[in-house]
């Protein structure tokens, strides 16, 4: 007789093994044996205590997001239910397409005649995105996972350990560069919440690189301080947030619609 | 798993036609659901809540993609979810030389058949959720995730798998490896029969 391996086992416990599998636990004392113990060891993993919240946890929850987020614009759809604007689009399409398609003859026309000439036929570059709108996206998300990074080791980090707080200072002196430079593009790009982030984060990185005699116990808490006042690391990962992905993430979509 | 209600899909038509305040409703109505799943996995309150947070936020930037056909509170509690798993892949390894286990021969002792109520069984018990928590972080991101959406969020492997952004057979692994993982840390624990 073929007992019930250990996955078997486990598929048995959540209820979703094969019937046969079943019939076999119910006939084979040793294999129902091994299936108390399973169940014995599964049934003492409990889940840590849940942290209570009251009721009104949502709302906090709302009230922390909210001012971030931007207000959709409605979708204006009631225009195109008046007949005569509906005309005008229809004409408008049309009018779009014969344009195309005459550009198109043309184009088409145009490379046939070289071709016949004997010149090779063009080589229609597509255009790409900007390079330099690209390399500033990677490096702005580059440099706000860094200062994440940093923020989040300044949080928990501790005074007394040389080792934890001399990486913080290298860290937060190799990362000011690169805030500058992001801060220069915010500023140009105008966009004034990412380059008032990057400003505060100057400030912090600033302090951090140049504390004098190293980093003491008074002047950490003091850096942490300043750091949780002004939600910092939050504004940080809101900054994240709003980046597109670098990576295509077709086989992690998951069902139902796009994260 | 997660229930619709139509008011869901009333609330995100409404957002997307410009009412921002009524994804409110929303964030009240799934909070405490995504804070449980995001405990579960990160193991830690303060990681929780930043991950319900983000969740919401990430949501709400990403709701023209939502399509109406599948649940609000199934595609949030995925991003939540994924969210978690993010942030436990980069979080700083545990020390397990300090959890007590089969290589401590006073832990051997340990018997939790006991069902008297006494100080000491509450501490112990105490030490057993901790050691639990020590041996569920020995786990790998994924494995300690799919662990707790089929062990204590009573997940299917389809919806693992969905939440994971993995194959169901992927998903049924890391499970059955976690399983295995989990009893070998844990035997310890085991009453000794």
């Amino acid at each position: 007789m073929k007992h019930l391996n250990e996955e078997e086992l486990i598929e048995q416990y959540y209820k979703q093994g094969k019937t046969r599998a079943k019939r076999h636990l119910e006939a084979c004392a040793e294999c129902a044996e091994d299936f108390a113990a399973f169940k014995s060891d599964l049934d003492a993993i409990r889940s840590a205590e849940l942290p209570a919240r009251d009721a009104a946890y949502g709302e906090r929850v709302w009230r922390s997001i909210a001012p971030f987020l931007p207000v959709y614009e409605a979708r204006r759809r009631s225009w195109l239910r008046g007949g005569a604007w509906r005309g005008l689009s229809y004409a408008s399409a049309c009018a779009v397409l014969v344009a195309s398609a005459f550009i198109a003859g043309r184009v088409w026309e145009h490379q046939q005649l070289r071709t016949t000439a004997g010149n090779k036929p063009a080589v229609v570059a597509q255009p790409a995105a900007p390079p330099q709108q690209r390399l500033v996206v990677v490096v702005l998300s580059d440099h706000l996972e860094r200062s994440e990074r940093l923020l989040v080791e300044l949080k928990h980090a501790d005074a007394g350990s040389e080792e934890m707080v001399t990486p913080l200072r290298d860290e937060a002196r190799s990362l000011l560069a690169a805030n500058r430079v992001c801060r220069q593009n915010a500023e140009k790009d105008d966009d004034p919440a990412l380059a008032v982030a990057l400003a505060r984060l100057n400030h912090l990185l600033v302090e951090l690189a140049n504390q004098q005699g190293g980093l003491n116990a008074a002047a950490l808490t003091r850096l942490q301080k300043e750091m949780n006042s002004g939600s910092l690391l939050f504004e940080v990962r809101v900054l994240r947030s709003r980046i597109p992905d670098q990576k295509p993430a077709a086989n992690n979509r998951p069902i139902g619609g796009t994260i | 798993m997660i229930r619709m209600g139509k008011n869901d899909h009333a609330a995100v038509r409404a957002i997307l036609a410009g009412d921002k305040e009524a994804y409110g409703a929303l964030v009240a109505r799934h909070s405490h659901i995504l804070l449980r799943v995001a405990f579960r996995i990160t193991g830690n309150e303060a990681d929780a809540e930043d991950v319900v947070q983000e969740a919401f936020l990430r949501g709400y930037q990403k709701l023209e993609s939502f399509e109406a056909r599948s649940s609000f509170g199934t595609w949030i509690y995925r991003i939540a979810v994924r969210g978690a798993l993010d942030r436990i892949s980069r979080g700083p390894a545990v020390d397990f030389s300090r959890v007590a286990g089969a290589t401590d021969p006073e832990q051997d002792e340990v018997q939790v058949a006991d069902t008297a109520a006494s100080p000491e069984r509450l501490l112990l018990s105490g030490e057993i959720g901790a050691m639990q928590e020590f041996a569920l972080q020995s786990l790998t991101a994924t494995e300690r995730t799919a662990f707790v959406l089929r062990h204590m969020e009573d997940c299917a492997t389809e919806e693992i798998a969905a939440a994971l952004g993995i194959a169901p057979n992927a998903a049924k692994q890391a499970v059955f490896r976690a399983v295995k993982k989990l009893r070998i840390r844990l035997a310890a624990l085991r009453v000794k029969r």
